[in-house]
């Protein structure tokens, strides 16, 4: 059993991934008046409720400054992996009568669930430009060139996330409770990911059990290249490239396992 | 049971979906204490059992069978969608499953959308779909629709789409489940069509279908499935004919028991004690063939003597339309005396109706209408013919042809 023949019959598939994503967007978009305009509008909203919350109602980190800039970046990077993996866990169900009745491979719902958060995340990812930018003229931050590194961080955390929604959503279909279970598992992982804190704000001897949390390294890689704007160090490079092979293996290896019956009990 | 010829070969094939005691709730621990794998062994439901046959390249296979007999699953493993327990199924060539038409439509997407995404599930390329979009628009009729969200599509629209995109993936080997059964004539009409080209074409043709008279007509060679097992292979015509006379038999006994359940009224003065279908050499019989002799028998009971009675039958569709109605008094007999048991018979020396099912209401009444005893719908029963046809009256028939007409045999 090869735990990558997943991934290259996704890769084989693409054509048909990228047309289920465009379908999702279509979809999703269609109907509403302003269209498109919301994947701009709802970060804009959201950016604007943290500057605003972070002014007048609460007092914002002292040791991330601005705190609604780093805040943003990283709930929309998480929104991203979370939204994806939910989204993984209900894509059988969701399919489930193209996947009773055509011969489609199954491996295209996972990377399309994926495949289309990820495009939203890209949709919204202007407004965060636009976002450093500003803090940028107003001086509080200073761009520099590890902005670059970015993409890199985003490309392996898909890779990673993929991983993980190809064993989620094919355990999600024997099992009902798998939903619940990563629903949970994510609230827990959002405050055990350095999304509303820093790295640095852990204590030294604790930040090797912040590592055991497997997001961690990438939203430490976008606060590094993104509100920081210093090069990705080489072991963290090493860390996230690591979370996402394994992330592959181990979920390509379950949806193997259960593949062939995905069509009988989705 | 093989040749080099074979598109489909399929040896030795049983199905076997395993059954969870509460499947709806199937939780992680059933994983953590037994492995996924050791739940397979609380036995299951058995679709198909030792299912072997081939279909040549060309060929129209039929496949025929109750409902619940296997042959949706069969289709299944022929598409590649589920796997065989055990057995092998091989199918020769790029293959198009028509299971459920319009089955990938999203319907808040535009028609066009939706055809380049079935196009892609059915594993054409983005060029293929480019080039032959124009003729699946042309063959559903949609023109006009392209651009609207499929939700606004009528079911008939949505179904040719799903039809035409199929149709013209260009398969090698096309699985057809039902689909006749859900559009107009018109469109079943152009789907046949669209077969026979197929046929000519060489490409094989898996057609599964209630309609036996199409199966009969369409296909050379048909398998009858029973209870997951192949029950008869051979020509078509013999398999259906054989699979009727089976389903004639139990309809027959499932008749019998339920006979007389129907609506009755009346006063009970006098009552229809039995009410039969007799056959031309007098045995009660729930199917008999268009064309020949049959008979209906009234046995009537009368409780106290009466002088005023009518004997009345009528035969109606099962959807309820009259197709032939009569009754003593209008044939002219004048009531004398009715008393104890009577036995009271109508033959009908050849009874032309045409193929398919009829119920009967008999009733024994006062010449003003008033009823004794009123039976609606007391027996049903089949009428079964060589020829099929439409409507309710099939007289004996001929052809005749001259000039420049030929046939083909």
């Amino acid at each position: 059993m090869n735990p990558f023949a997943p991934l290259r019959r996704t890769w084989a598939h693409r054509a048909l991934v990228s047309a289920l994503v465009r379908r999702e967007l279509a979809a999703r978009y269609r109907g509403g008046t302003l269209g498109f305009l919301w994947s701009f509008l709802n970060p804009l909203l959201l950016l604007l409720v943290y500057a605003t919350v972070f002014r007048y109602v609460f007092a914002p980190r002292a040791d991330v400054r601005p705190y609604a800039l780093f805040l943003f970046g990283g709930v929309l990077l998480w929104g991203f992996a979370s939204a994806a993996l939910i989204d993984a866990a209900e894509c059988f169900r969701a399919n489930g009568p193209l996947l009773r009745k055509t011969t489609v491979s199954p491996e295209v719902f996972p990377a399309a669930a994926v495949g289309a958060r990820l495009a939203h995340f890209v949709l919204a990812f202007p407004v965060l430009v636009a976002a450093i930018v500003y803090a940028a003229v107003r001086g509080s931050v200073h761009i520099g060139a590890a902005a670059l590194e970015f993409p890199l961080v985003l490309v392996l955390l898909a890779l990673a996330v993929f991983g993980a929604a190809l064993g989620i959503s094919a355990l999600s279909v024997h099992y009902g409770d798998v939903r619940d279970l990563v629903g949970n598992l994510l609230t827990l992982a959002f405050f055990l990911t350095p999304i509303l804190y820093p790295v640095e704000a852990v204590p030294e001897r604790w930040r090797w059990a912040l590592r055991l949390n497997p997001f961690s390294s990438f939203f430490d890689g976008l606060h590094d290249t993104l509100f920081a704007f210093r090069p990705v160090p080489a072991v963290d490079w090493l860390w996230m490239a690591a979370v996402a092979v394994a992330a592959l293996a181990a979920g390509g290896a379950v949806f193997e396992r259960l593949r062939d019956s995905l069509a009988e009990e989705a | 049971m093989s040749s080099p010829e074979a598109a489909i070969s399929v040896r030795d094939v049983s199905k076997v979906y395993r059954r969870y005691e509460r499947r709806a709730h199937g939780t992680l621990k059933s994983l953590f204490v037994v492995g996924a794998r050791g739940r397979t062994r609380d036995g299951g439901v058995v679709a198909l059992d030792g299912v072997s046959f081939w279909a040549a390249r060309g060929e129209t296979l039929g496949v025929v069978g109750a409902n619940g007999s296997g042959k949706s699953t069969l289709l299944k493993l022929l598409a590649g969608i589920v796997r065989p327990t055990r057995g092998s199924v091989d199918v020769r060539g790029r293959l198009a499953a028509l299971l459920e038409l319009g089955a990938g439509f999203h319907p808040e997407i535009s028609g066009r959308e939706n055809v380049e995404i079935t196009g892609l599930l059915l594993g054409l390329s983005r060029k293929a779909i480019a080039e032959r979009f124009d003729a699946i628009v042309r063959f559903a009729g949609v023109e006009d629709f392209l651009d609207a969200p499929v939700k606004t599509y009528s079911s008939g629209m949505a179904v040719r789409l799903g039809f035409a995109i199929a149709a013209h993936s260009d398969p090698d080997v096309l699985l057809v489940d039902e689909v006749l059964a859900v559009g107009d004539e018109m469109f079943a009409h152009r789907a046949l069509e669209k077969f026979s080209e197929f046929e000519r074409a060489g490409k094989t043709l898996v057609f599964v279908s209630h309609d036996l008279g199409l199966v009969a007509e369409r296909c050379r060679r048909a398998i009858w499935l029973e209870r997951g097992r192949v029950a008869a292979d051979g020509p078509a015509g013999e398999v259906v004919a054989r699979y009727r006379e089976q389903v004639a038999a139990e309809e027959g006994e499932r008749r019998a028991a339920a006979a007389g359940k129907g609506k009755r009224v009346g006063s009970g003065v006098a009552t229809l004690e039995l009410v039969r279908l007799l056959d031309r050499e007098g045995r009660p019989v729930a199917r008999v063939r268009s064309g020949e002799t049959a008979a209906i028998e009234l046995v009537v009971r009368a409780f106290e003597p009466l002088e005023d009675f009518v004997f009345g039958v009528e035969i109606a569709t099962v959807a309820g339309a009259t197709v032939f109605g009569t009754n003593t008094l209008l044939e002219g007999f004048r009531p004398g005396r009715l008393a104890g048991d009577a036995r009271v018979t109508l033959e009908i020396p050849s009874l032309d109706l045409a193929p398919g099912v009829y119920s009967l209401d008999a009733a024994v009444h006062a010449r003003d209408g008033a009823p004794y005893d009123y039976r609606r719908d007391v027996l049903r029963f089949e009428v079964a013919a060589d020829r099929p046809s439409t409507g309710v009256w099939s007289p004996g028939r001929k052809w005749t042809f001259s000039g420049g007409v030929r046939w083909k045999d």
